[in-house]
């Protein structure tokens, strides 16, 4: 019968020897590192590192070399800040992972989404920051590498596609077999939507101009109002999903 | 420790053991490691971020067998430091008065962490690879081996973070580790949060070869992972005598 009861509060209880009356306080620590970390990111990528709106790709070497010159400061800046805050990123998606565990999905899932995630984290925020910064550390770098650092960096920060669509692939199919309603099934749908546009957006690597470039209204614009109310979403239900889960207690194994 | 000998064959037994061996692997390499460490001229003084391309381009010539050997010795054995971090994640798990999410937290931090370590030594050894190149490129493959090797701290702090919230949450009667782990990991983590400014200084103690960036840094993350080697192979021995396997 106890293990009824468990199943459907979606964990199992700690073990019982005597301890300290259970507290939820470890996982609203970890909560809020959510919200507060993409809303460092929001800010960072787009008022200080400038690649949210991106710059365009159809620009000459001598403008991108003067486009890397007029926002040096602030790119600078962004990026040390990203240097610290990542870490964010992966304590966020642990969490998500954390919660998909608590699913009667089966635990393939939850681990499928943090590893995508996990490597997901260094062609999609890290190399960005590390090209931009290394063509703003040196402003008399050779223009055309300079110019090749600005493809780099962005190609690789929107052209990044594959380990977030498979990331959303696993949050979609953990919900819609999960029974214990950590998230509402219509986010699996939602999902779904997000690896549309992450298979739009292969269009950025062959369009340097117009609606499908990495400054595009279809390659970036719409994949980024879908993915902002996506992570609206998550952030929300991983807050419902916080305060539905009993004290004291943890996915099973 | 001595594993009792009605025991030598329960599984429970076999997971003590292959934590001790996880230990031992990332004992062996930080060893080998720091004879890596030791043989990079480019850390002998670490190199200026001020060198002109010429001068980065004629270290990787006059330097090529050293910085190959190193660097080589960095890709093999870097990520097998690994394993250490995998038994914390393990012994996090045993913490008895939690949901275990700082576990999953930290063992994503970590695959995260790695997988930057596994890139720097990249650039380096492709700087060396072919010593007639670009002076341009080679000091572009040199800016972006350090700027990685050193800046992008991020993942220490979230791992970190997440270790030492973990200790100061484990309050039962039989906390796996002492709560100076969670001092020591903050520790850690302050002393090697500034080395996010190499990305941008040229000099002064914040860039790549400062007193803060690169010795504080390097110095901090080496006396954690010695520190944790013990304090880690403390837990995995009283996981032992707690499950009633060894005396």
């Amino acid at each position: 019968m106890s293990a009824t009861v468990v199943a459907a509060s979606g964990g199992e209880p700690v073990g019982t020897e005597p301890r300290a009356p259970a507290s939820k306080r470890d996982l609203w620590i970890v909560f809020w590192i959510f919200p507060t970390f993409f809303g460092l990111f929001g800010v960072i990528f787009v008022l200080l590192a400038r690649v949210i709106p991106p710059p365009r790709p159809d620009v000459t070497t001598d403008q991108k070399v003067q486009w890397f010159a007029s926002h040096a400061t602030t790119i600078q800046i962004g990026f040390a800040a990203v240097c610290v805050v990542f870490g964010g990123a992966a304590i966020a998606n642990g969490y998500v992972a954390y919660q998909m565990k608590r699913m009667t999905s089966g635990p393939t899932f939850a681990y499928a989404y943090m590893g995508a995630m996990a490597v997901g984290t260094l062609p999609g925020l890290l190399l960005v920051a590390l090209c931009f910064s290394a063509a703003t550390f040196r402003p008399d770098r050779e223009p055309r590498i300079s110019a090749m650092l600005y493809d780099l960096g962005m190609l690789s920060f929107n052209g990044s596609l594959g380990c977030f669509a498979t990331g959303y692939l696993a949050f979609a199919i953990a919900i819609l077999y999960d029974k214990n309603q950590i998230f509402p099934k219509w986010l699996a749908y939602v999902s779904i939507w997000q690896i549309v546009t992450e298979v739009i957006a292969t269009q950025m690597w062959v369009s340097s101009a117009g609606p499908y470039a990495w400054n595009g209204s279809i390659a970036f614009w719409l994949a980024v109002i879908v993915f902002g109310f996506w992570l609206n979403c998550q952030g929300i239900f991983l807050k419902f999903a916080t305060d539905r889960q009993p004290a004291g207690s943890r996915p099973a194994d | 420790m001595q594993i009792l000998a009605e025991a030598e064959e329960l599984p429970k037994t076999t997971n003590i053991r292959t934590q001790l061996v996880a230990l031992w692997i990332a004992a062996v390499s930080a060893l080998i490691l720091l004879i890596a460490y030791l043989a990079f001229p480019g850390f002998w003084p670490p190199m200026s971020p001020r060198l002109t391309a010429e001068d980065v381009a004629g270290f990787y010539r006059n330097h090529t067998a050293w910085i190959r050997f190193s660097m080589v010795t960095f890709n093999l054995c870097g990520i097998m430091l690994l394993p250490l971090f995998c038994v914390v994640v393990v012994q996090m798990k045993r913490m008895a008065t939690q949901s275990q999410v700082f576990a999953y937290c930290y063992l994503s931090a970590v695959v995260s962490g790695a997988t930057l370590f596994a890139l720097a030594d990249i650039f380096f050894a492709v700087a060396a690879f072919r010593p007639g190149r670009d002076p341009d490129l080679v000091m572009l493959l040199n800016d972006l081996g350090w700027m990685v090797f050193i800046a992008p701290v991020g993942m220490i702090v979230a791992q970190n973070l997440m270790l030492a919230l973990a200790v100061y949450h484990d309050n039962g009667p039989t906390p796996v580790f002492p709560r100076w782990v969670g001092h020591l990991s903050l520790l850690t983590m302050f002393a090697m949060l500034p080395s996010a400014c190499a990305m941008v200084m040229t000099g002064g103690p914040l860039a790549w070869d400062g007193a803060i960036s690169f010795w504080l840094r390097n110095g901090a993350f080496a006396t954690f992972v010695i520190v944790m080697f013990f304090a880690v192979r403390g837990a995995v021995r009283r996981q032992a005598r707690e499950e009633g396997i060894a005396r």
